[in-house]
C-alpha cells in the first residue's frame, strides 16, 4: 500500500515571536516493511538554520532555527511512503519471564535494544498499578506475545477512548484513576504495565488511515496522528507492534514515523519558543491511499470505530 | 614479660592539649592510634598548637571563622521550601597526610580517572564493553544520566571525562577507599581553597612549618589545560552555573573569579550556526569552552529536559559540531551510577591490565540475577542504595542504609524493590569510615569524615589536586555521615618532608596579559550592576529623607511650629516612594511610624530594608564581579534594618540608625570608586547611580522648593540633598528659593546636583557608544546630550514643576534606552572577537 501522508502544524503567536529553536519529527522512519518514497518539509518563515540527522533511537529529525520575527509559525510534511504486511506473528515464542531476561542481560546498547525499554521515562513512570494491572495477563510462563495480545485486548476495553478526558501533560496516574484517554494514554498505560514487570515495550508514532464507511467520500483532515506500542518478543521474534487503542497488532494501514521510549522521544514537533503570549495550534494530518484500495482481510477488519489521537492537543514542549 | 619498646614520652603540654583524646572503639583514627599514642605527621600540629596555648588557638580558630563569614563562604540550605544562605562552617584543624602515603592515593586517583575516562568513551562511542559481555546494557540504559542525544558524538572534548572528583573514606584497616564518583559537574574544588585561604592566615606559622604543599598549581595547570582546548589564541572560557539559588553558587562564583572564568548562565548563552555566544554589552561574543556546573540534563531544554528552563537551547547541537567543550561532558554524570562500581574491578583488569590501586566499596548491582541473589544471602551484612542517581519512590533516601537497621515495615519494602525493581538497587559492604579531631569548647574530640578528591585532565595527563574538601559529621557514629545536615569541612594538607615551592594564590600571570578594551562585559551581569547601583541610590536617598524627618520630630516636637510644612513633606514624600503608608496630619505618632516603615517595613517595598535586600539580590547574581568587602557591606547594610521588636523606633534611635545605614553606603560606594575596574562594569553600576540620583533630587526639589516654599522646606532641601555646606560657604543667608534650586539642579559642580549627574552620565554614555555594536544611531547619547542643553540654558528663578518633571520623565527614558542597548538586545555575533576585559 502506498499512502501519500500531508501532516500540517500551525502554531499562532498572540504576540510575535523574534526566536524559535526547534526538533522535528516528520519524516517516517524506513522499517524492513516500510519505504519512504519521497519526504518533504517546508516551514514558514524559513529557517535561518536546519541541521539533518539520525537520533538515537534511529529517527530522522530535523533541527531549525528561525529568526525572522512571526506571528504564525506553518511547519508542513507531505511525505509518500511504501507499507508492506509486517512480519506474521509467530505464537508459541519465548515465555515472558524469559524475555524479561534476556533483555536484562542485553549485549546491545543501540537505539533498539530492548535494554533501552525497560526502565521509567517521563511520560511512562513506572506505577506499581500498571504493573499489577499487567500482571493479570502474565501469568507464569506464558509466551509472551500472547500475554500481550491479552493485554492489547484488555486496555481496549477496560479503558474508554475519550478526548475530552486527557490532554498532553496529563500524568499516567490519572489515565490509569479515569481508566480513559486517547491513543497516547493507551500506548503509555501498555508501556508503564509491560515494563512495571520487566517486559521491554517501546512507543511508535505514525498515522492510521482511516477507511471511510461504505459509499462515503473519505474526509480530509480526518486522519490524524496515532500511536501505538511495539512489545519485545525476544530475539528471533524481536519487536512486535500492537495498537491498543484498536486492539489489533499493526498492519499496513499503520504508518510508522518515530519510535521511542515514550512520546517525549518522538514528539513531532518539541522546542523552545521566546514568547510568553499564550498560542493555538492547529493540525491537520492526511493520509491518503495511492492505490486503489485492497480488500485484504487486515483492511476488510477495518471499520469507521477505529480510533485516532487529535493531535490538536500537542503542544510545544518546551 | 618481653619489655615494651621504648617510647618517648609526650611533652606535658601535648599530652595536655590531648587531655585524654582517643580513637572511638573499633575505629581507625587519623590523629592517634590504638594506644592513644599521637602519629607521628601530627607531631608538628600537636606541638605547635600546644606551645600557642588554648586561648591564642582559640583566637586563631575564631580569625578563620571569621574570615569565612567576611568572604560569604556559603551554601545554600533548603528547609521548609524556604532556601536561606547559612555560613559554611569550617572544622579548624587540617586534615593531615604525609606526602609518601598520598602519593599512594594520587597514583590510584589517576588510575581511577583514566578508567573512568575509558568507560565514558566506550559508553558514549563504540560500546565495545557492552557487546563484549564486560557491562550489561541495561546498567548504562538504566541510568537516568546517560543521556543518549550524546551518543555517537564526535565533537572536540565530547565524550572524554575532564574534572573527576572521588568522595574517599579510610576504612579500619588503614585502606582508602573509594566510596563513590564524582564527574555530573563535581563541587568543593572552590570550597578547599578557600578552606586552605582561612586556615593558612589562621595558623601561617604552623602552615609554613609543615611544609603544606600548594593548591595554586593545580588550579593553573587546569585553566591551561582548558585554555588549551579552546583551539584558537584568544579563548573565552565561561563557568556556566544554574544561578544564584544554586547550593554552590558562591562556589561558581568564587572560582571564575579565581579562575578568570566568565560565569554565565544558561539565558546568557545563545546559539547560532551551531556556535555558542554569550550575550554581552559588546553583542554576541563566543564562547570556546565551558565549565559545566549544570546539570547535564537541564543545559539544552531542546534535546534534553525539555522543562529545563536554566538551559541554552541548541547547546547539545553546538557540541556535536565541536565549536565548544564542555568541561565535563553532557552525560558524564552516568560514570556517579553506583551501578557501576560492581564492575569497576574487572574493567580496571580488562580495560589497564591492573587491579584497583584505590578499591572501590565492595558492590553488587541486583539487575543482575547471580548479583541479586548474592546480596540477598547476605543482605543483614551490607548497606542498600539506589542503584542509579533517581529512584522514584526509593525509600531510603539517597545515601546508603544498612539493612540492619531497618525495621519489618521498612524490610518488606527492600524485599518488595529487590523482587521488582532490583535494577535499581545496589547492595554494598559498609566501610566504616575513621575519624579525626576537631577543636569543640577547647578540646579536641574524634568525628567521622570524608575526603573529596579532585583529578583533571591536562596535556600532560592526569593532575590530582594536593589536598581535597574534607567533609566531617556532627555525629560520632562512623556510620552514619550525613553531608548536607550540621556537617563541617576541614583543609587538607599534605605535609611533604621537603619545603615547597612558595606559589601564590592570587592571579596568575596569564590572567594579566589580555587586551584591556571595553565591551564583553554579559548583559545579565551589566543589567545587575546597573540596578545594584539604582537600589543603593535609592536606599541612600531614603535614609536621607528619614534623617531629615527624624532630625525635624526631635527638634520641633509636637510639630505645630513653623517645621509643620517640612515634616508634612518629608512623610508624603516617603509614603509616594512606597517607603510608608500615608498620614492624615503630620504629628509625632505619625512621623515615628512613617519613619519606623520606611527603615523596616518588610511589606513596604520603598523600604531601606527591602531596597537593601533587592541591591543584595542584584549583587548576588554579579559576585564574581564584586570584592568581598562589598558583598560583606550589603549584608551588613541588610542585617542594620531588620528589627528585631515591632515598636518604631524613636525619632533619635532612628537618625542614628539611618546615619549608620549612610556610612555604610558611604563605604560601599568608596569600594565600588576605589576598588572596581574602570571597565563597562562600573560604567553600569555608575549610570544606574547617577540616573537614580538625578531623578530623585528632581523629585526632593519638586516637594521642597515650590515658588511659596517655606523657609523649613528649603532647609530641608538642602539636609537631603547634602549641599548645606556648599549653600553656606556660598551664601551668607538663610536658604532661599533661587540660589537653592540653582545649587542642586543646574549647578556642575555640585556633586549632588542633577546637572551633576548628567555630566557624569554624558561621560558614561559616551564611552560606551564606541561599542562597536553600537556604531550607528545610539539613542542614549541623544537623551543626554539633550537633558545637558536643557539644564544649561535655565534660569533657576524660572524653573517650575513641569520643567522638572520633564527631567525626571528624560531621565526615566534614558534607563529605558540603556536596558534596551545593553540588557535586552539581540543582535548577531560580532566579528570583533578579541579577549574581554572581564567588566
Amino acid at each position: 500500500m502506498i499512502y501519500d501522508v500531508s501532516h500540517v502544524t500551525t502554531y499562532h503567536y498572540a504576540a510575535r515571536v523574534a526566536f524559535a529553536r526547534c526538533l522535528l519529527r516528520l519524516a517516517p522512519r524506513a522499517m524492513p516493511w516500510q519505504r519512504v518514497l519521497s519526504h518533504e518539509l517546508s516551514l514558514s518563515p524559513a529557517p535561518a538554520e536546519t541541521r539533518e540527522g539520525d537520533d538515537f533511537f534511529g529517527n530522522r529529525q530535523r533541527a531549525v532555527l528561525i529568526a525572522a520575527p512571526h506571528d504564525t509559525l506553518s511547519i508542513r510534511a507531505t511525505s509518500r511512503v511504501e507499507v508492506g504486511e509486517r512480519p506474521a506473528l509467530r505464537f508459541g515464542g519465548p515465555a515472558w519471564e524469559q524475555v524479561a531476561r534476556h533483555a536484562l542481560a542485553s549485549r546491545d546498547l543501540s537505539g533498539l535494544s530492548p535494554a533501552h525499554f525497560l526502565f521509567a521515562s517521563r511520560f511512562a513512570p513506572l506505577l506499581d498499578e500498571a504493573a499489577a494491572y499487567a500482571r493479570a495477563d502474565f501469568s507464569p510462563g506464558r509466551p509472551v506475545l500472547e500475554a500481550a495480545l491479552d493485554l492489547t485486548r484488555r486496555v481496549h476495553a477496560d479503558f474508554a477512548y475519550d478526548p475530552a478526558a486527557t490532554d498532553v501533560s496529563t500524568p499516567l496516574r490519572l489515565v490509569f484513576a479515569q481508566r480513559a484517554g486517547v491513543c497516547q494514554d493507551f500506548a503509555h498505560a501498555m508501556i508503564a504495565g509491560l515494563r512495571g514487570i520487566g517486559v521491554p515495550c517501546l512507543y511508535v508514532s505514525g498515522y492510521l488511515r482511516t477507511t471511510p464507511p461504505e459509499g462515503q467520500k473519505r474526509l480530509a483532515g480526518a486522519d490524524a496522528s496515532h500511536a501505538w506500542v511495539a512489545v519485545w518478543c525476544g530475539e528471533e521474534a524481536g519487536w512486535v507492534e500492537l495498537d491498543p487503542t484498536n486492539d489489533r497488532p499493526a498492519g499496513p494501514d499503520h504508518v510508522v514515523l518515530a519510535v521511542g521510549r515514550d512520546y517525549a522521544d518522538v514528539a513531532p514537533v518539541a522546542g523552545v519558543v521566546l514568547a510568553s503570549a499564550p498560542q493555538r495550534l492547529t493540525v491537520a494530518v492526511d493520509v491518503t491511499p495511492v492505490e486503489p484500495l485492497e480488500a485484504g482481510p487486515v483492511a476488510a477488519q477495518q471499520s469507521n470505530d477505529l480510533r485516532t489521537s487529535n493531535q490538536n492537543r500537542k503542544s510545544f514542549t518546551g | 614479660m618481653p619489655p615494651r619498646p621504648a617510647e618517648p614520652a609526650l611533652r606535658d603540654d601535648v599530652a595536655a592539649l590531648l587531655g585524654g583524646y582517643r580513637a572511638l572503639p573499633g575505629v581507625r583514627d587519623e590523629l592517634v592510634d590504638e594506644h592513644g599514642r599521637p602519629r607521628p605527621h601530627w607531631a608538628t600540629a600537636l606541638e605547635a598548637l600546644a606551645r600557642m596555648g588554648r586561648e591564642e588557638v582559640g583566637r586563631a580558630f575564631a580569625l578563620a571563622d571569621r574570615h569565612q563569614r567576611d568572604t560569604g563562604v556559603y551554601y545554600r540550605v533548603y528547609d521548609a521550601g524556604e532556601s536561606r544562605e547559612r555560613a559554611w562552617p569550617l572544622s579548624h584543624l587540617p586534615l593531615v597526610i604525609p606526602q609518601a602515603e598520598w602519593r599512594e592515593v594520587e597514583a590510584g586517583l589517576k588510575q581511577r580517572a583514566a578508567l573512568l575516562d575509558r568507560v565514558l568513551a566506550d559508553a558514549y562511542g563504540p560500546a565495545g564493553l557492552v557487546r563484549d559481555g564486560a557491562l550489561p546494557a541495561a546498567a548504562l540504559a538504566a541510568s537516568p544520566d546517560f543521556l543518549r542525544p550524546m551518543v555517537r558524538v564526535t565533537g572536540r572534548g565530547a565524550g572524554r571525562l575532564q574534572v573527576y572528583a572521588a568522595d574517599l573514606g579510610r576504612g579500619a584497616d588503614g585502606r582508602w577507599w573509594v566510596l563513590g564518583d564524582r564527574a555530573q559537574a563535581p563541587s568543593g574544588m572552590g570550597y578547599a581553597l578557600e578552606n586552605r585561604i582561612a586556615l593558612s592566615r589562621a595558623l601561617p606559622d604552623l602552615y609554613a612549618a609543615m611544609n603544606v604543599r600548594r593548591l595554586a598549581p593545580f588550579f593553573q595547570a587546569w585553566r591551561g589545560a582548558l585554555a588549551a582546548q579552546a583551539g584558537r589564541e584568544s579563548s573565552r572560557i565561561g563557568l556556566l552555573t544554574p544561578g544564584p539559588l544554586n547550593e554552590t553558587y558562591f562556589e561558581h562564583a568564587y572560582l571564575s573569579r579565581y579562575l578568570g572564568f566568565l560565569l554565565v548562565e544558561g539565558g546568557d548563552l545563545t546559539v547560532r550556526d551551531d556556535a555558542v555566544y554569550v550575550r554581552t554589552i559588546g553583542g554576541l561574543k563566543k564562547v570556546d569552552v565551558l565549565v559545566r556546573r549544570l546539570d547535564a540534563e537541564f543545559a539544552d531544554p531542546v534535546e534534553l529536559d525539555p522543562d529545563s528552563r536554566i538551559g541554552a537551547p541548541g547547546l547539545a547541537q553546538a557540541v556535536r559540531a565541536g565549536s565548544v567543550v564542555l568541561a565535563n561532558p553532557l552525560g558524564a554524570g552516568l560514570l556517579e551510577s553506583r551501578a557501576l562500581l560492581a564492575f569497576l574491578p574487572a574493567l580496571a583488569r580488562r580495560l589497564l591490565g591492573e587491579d584497583l590501586k584505590l578499591p572501590n566499596v565492595a558492590t553488587w548491582w541486583c539487575g543482575q540475577e547471580a548479583a541479586r541473589d548474592a546480596a540477598r544471602a547476605r543482605l543483614e551484612e551490607f548497606a542498600v542504595a539506589p542503584a542509579y542517581s533517581r529512584a522514584e519512590g526509593w525509600p531510603f533516601g539517597t545515601m546508603p542504609v544498612r539493612v540492619a537497621a531497618l525495621d519489618a515495615a521498612s524490610r518488606a519494602r527492600l524485599d518488595d524493590w529487590l523482587e521488582r525493581r532490583a535494577v535499581e538497587v545496589v547492595a554494598q559492604e559498609p566501610i566504616g569510615v575513621s575519624t579525626m579531631p576537631v577543636w569543640r569548647d577547647g578540646r579536641l574530640r574524634p568525628r567521622p569524615f570524608t575526603l573529596r578528591a579532585f583529578v583533571v585532565a591536562t596535556p600532560d595527563g592526569w593532575e590530582v589536586l594536593p589536598g581535597g574538601f574534607c567533609r566531617l559529621s556532627d555525629d560520632d557514629d562512623p556510620r552514619s555521615l550525613s553531608m548536607q545536615l550540621g556537617g563541617r569541612s576541614a583543609d587538607v594538607w599534605i605535609a611533604a618532608d621537603e619545603p615547597v615551592e612558595p606559589a601564590t594564590l592570587l592571579p596568575t600571570p596569564d590572567r594579566v596579559a589580555i587586551t584591556r578594551v571595553i565591551g564583553y562585559l554579559p548583559s545579565r551581569a551589566a543589567e545587575n550592576l546597573f540596578w545594584l547601583g539604582r537600589y543603593m541610590e535609592r536606599a541612600e536617598a531614603t535614609l536621607r529623607a528619614v534623617r531629615c524627618l527624624a532630625g525635624l520630630a526631635i527638634e520641633h516636637g509636637e510639630a505645630a511650629g513653623p517645621a509643620r510644612a517640612a515634616l508634612a513633606r518629608a512623610m508624603e514624600l516617603l509614603a509616594a516612594w512606597g517607603a510608608a503608608a500615608p498620614e492624615a496630619a503630620p504629628e509625632r505618632g505619625a512621623a515615628a511610624r512613617v519613619i519606623g516603615a520606611a527603615l523596616s517595613g518588610a511589606d513596604r517595598p520603598g523600604s531601606v530594608l527591602r531596597l537593601a535586600s533587592e541591591a543584595r539580590r542584584a549583587a548576588s547574581v554579579i559576585r564574581d564581579r564584586l570584592s568581598p568587602d562589598a558583598v560583606r557591606a550589603l549584608a551588613d547594610l541588610s542585617a542594620l534594618f531588620e528589627r528585631r521588636d515591632a515598636n518604631p523606633p524613636g525619632p533619635g534611635e532612628a537618625l542614628e540608625t539611618a546615619d549608620q545605614g549612610l556610612r555604610i553606603l558611604a563605604a560601599l560606594s568608596g569600594l565600588v570608586q576605589e576598588n572596581m575596574n574602570r571597565l563597562s562594569g562600573w560604567r553600569f553600576l555608575e549610570i544606574g547611580r547617577r540616573i537614580e540620583r538625578g531623578i530623585l533630587t528632581a523629585r526632593f526639589v519638586r516637594r521642597f522648593a515650590e515658588p511659596d516654599a517655606p523657609s523649613s522646606c528649603l532647609d530641608a532641601l538642602l539636609e537631603i540633598c547634602d549641599s548645606q555646606i556648599t549653600y553656606r560657604a556660598r551664601y551668607l543667608m538663610g536658604a532661599l528659593r533661587a540660589p537653592l534650586v540653582d545649587l542642586v539642579m543646574l549647578d556642575d559642580g555640585n556633586p549632588r546636583s542633577v546637572a551633576f549627574q548628567v555630566g557624569r552620565l554624558a561621560d558614561h554614555v559616551g564611552a560606551l557608544a564606541e561599542l562597536p555594536t553600537h556604531a550607528g544611531p545610539f539613542p542614549p547619547r541623544d537623551i543626554v546630550a539633550d537633558l545637558a542643553s536643557r539644564l544649561r540654558g535655565w534660569d533657576a528663578a524660572e524653573i517650575d514643576a513641569a520643567a522638572i518633571v520633564s527631567v525626571e520623565n528624560r531621565l526615566m527614558e534614558l534607563s529605558n534606552e540603556i536596558g534596551a542597548c545593553f540588557f535586552t538586545q539581540a543582535d548577531a555575533p560580532s566579528d570583533d572577537d578579541s579577549v574581554e576585559d572581564g567588566g
